[in-house]
């Protein structure tokens, strides 16, 4: 049963290895940005919602 | 009343309700629970050289995790039905944190089945929709539909951002920094957040449902529509089983995985096949990703103002739409017709179901019943993956996959259109329970 291997090379859940490939060159493309500075960016973006919601919470509540 | 709830009294009426906080921190919750576990995809390729296995060998991890994912939800549920959501997502997010951190430590697929496979994926059913459809339906009655639309668009926002910064990650500072990394941020500002910020129900705060006041004068009369009953509304979780609507929603939801884990796991492939290019494809994912965020809050806000059964047999027929298009329109503009149609489409089953489901049976068994739903959209899905692959393998194209997902989404949109919802919801049909006037706390919280 090749095609049930070939299935569950592509996983469903997690995002297709092959799919994330084509998306981060094409990431790289359009934007040119170095790797730590993306990881400094991202980073940034993740943790700014929770600091905010803290801080908003706690003056409101 | 006490100073807290005073106080608290008094800071409502400046500013937003305290559920909106609670739906954010959910959102956040969401956000880097799918973010994490689409994440996994990014990995593969270096797993395979470091430890010079299989990329088959991996999926298996991934595929036992989807597995576990499945039956866990409808026990998350169950479990925040029982205990109430917030100590459920709390213990979830902290078991998925610690394990994630783990997973930085292994070096074969064993280690990656024990900790990723199992645990993380476990740990992820309790901070999944319906433990969180839980919370939210407690807190909100009139905006419930909205708020649910908000948390599910948390996941697909956490794909977008985590996935990325987990990639850069890894070029970085190596797989496993990327693995701590990812887990201390859950540790450090997910489980702080859930623990500051959620409450079970508006009650332990002294507050009401929908942030509503209470009118001393008329205690005659419930407050508001949330403090009366449905006509199905359930004590246990199998009376449900019962009534149609359950087999109705569930229906749906079935066809929802087939629809959306198939393509999901063929985009690749059926794009190669097109001839698509690399690039097109790429945007175009990332396209349908967006719209998909858009669309599950434009739904969700609309689900509070009109029929959710019309909104939800609308979406299935709609995506029905978008797989025609893959059939009859040529390759290049199919994906990017796919993108737009089938993304409108993509998460918006999720609020709706999870709403209309709280509606009709009531917020007690919400949990199970939603648990149960999901599962139903995992089995759907899996069979679809593996029917997919057999199918091109067999015919040597997708389409008749393809004509067959249109044919289920058709069969979807009645089934949920035919759904009686002004016989069966809450919204339309309301019951005051004889004894309960007067106390409605108890109604609110748990009805």
């Amino acid at each position: 049963m090749p095609w049930l291997t070939e299935t569950l090379a592509h996983h469903s859940e997690p995002i297709d290895p092959v799919l994330w490939d084509w998306i981060s060159a094409e990431i790289n493309h359009l934007l040119g940005i170095s790797s730590g500075v993306m990881v400094v960016l991202l980073g940034a973006l993740i943790m700014v919602l929770p600091m905010a919601l803290l801080v908003m919470a706690r003056r409101r509540f | 009343m006490t100073n807290r709830s005073s106080d608290l009294d008094d800071s409502r009426k400046k500013g937003a309700f305290y559920g909106w906080y609670i739906v954010a921190a959910l959102f956040f919750a969401s956000f880097l629970a799918i973010g994490l576990r689409h994440g996994f995809g990014v990995f593969v390729k270096t797993w395979e050289e470091d430890w010079g296995v299989t990329t088959a060998a991996i999926s298996l991890a991934a595929s036992i995790g989807v597995l576990c994912n499945g039956l866990s939800q409808p026990i998350g549920g169950w479990l925040a039905d029982r205990y109430g959501g917030r100590p459920v997502l709390v213990f979830s997010l902290t078991v998925m944190a610690l394990s994630t951190i783990a997973v930085s430590t292994v070096s074969s697929v064993f280690g990656l089945i024990i900790l990723y496979g199992v645990l993380v994926s476990f740990a992820a059913g309790g901070v999944s929709h319906p433990a969180m459809a839980v919370v939210i339906a407690r807190w909100f009655d009139r905006n419930r539909g909205a708020a649910m639309s908000i948390l599910v668009a948390g996941g697909s926002v956490g794909g977008l951002v985590v996935v990325p910064f987990l990639s850069y990650a890894l070029v970085e500072f190596g797989w496993r920094a990327a693995w701590v990394i990812i887990g201390l941020l859950a540790l450090g500002f997910g489980v702080p957040l859930l623990l500051l910020i959620v409450r079970n129900k508006p009650s332990e705060l002294g507050m009401q449902i929908d942030g509503e006041q209470h009118d001393e004068s008329n205690r005659e009369l419930p407050q508001s529509s949330a403090q009366y009953i449905g006509p199905d509304f359930v004590n246990k979780w199998h009376q449900a089983l019962n009534s149609k609507p359950i087999w109705q929603l569930s229906f749906g939801y079935f066809v929802c995985g087939i629809t959306t884990l198939a393509v999901a796991v063929h985009f690749v492939r059926w794009a190669v096949s097109e001839d698509i290019t690399e690039a097109t494809a790429a945007l175009a994912f990332g396209a349908l990703m967006f719209v998909n965020a858009l669309g599950v809050l434009v739904v969700g806000v609309l689900s509070d103002r009109f029929q959710r059964k019309n909104l939800l047999g609308t979406v299935y027929l709609i995506r029905g739409l978008a797989f025609i298009s893959l059939i009859v329109v040529p390759g290049d503009q199919a994906i990017w017709a796919f993108a737009v149609i089938g993304g409108m489409s993509w998460l918006a089953t999720v609020p709706l179901t999870a709403s209309l489901t709280a509606d009709v049976y009531g917020v007690r068994n919400l949990g199970t019943l939603f648990g149960f739903a999901n599962m139903s959209h995992q089995i759907g899905g899996a069979a679809a993956v593996l029917f997919f692959g057999w199918a091109f393998t067999r015919f040597g194209s997708y389409d008749i996959p393809f004509m067959v997902g249109a044919l289920t989404l058709l069969a979807a949109g009645i089934v949920s259109l035919s759904i009686r919802e002004k016989t069966h919801s809450v919204r339309y049909v309301q019951v005051i329970p004889e004894g309960t006037v007067g106390d409605e706390s108890s109604l609110r919280d748990d009805r």
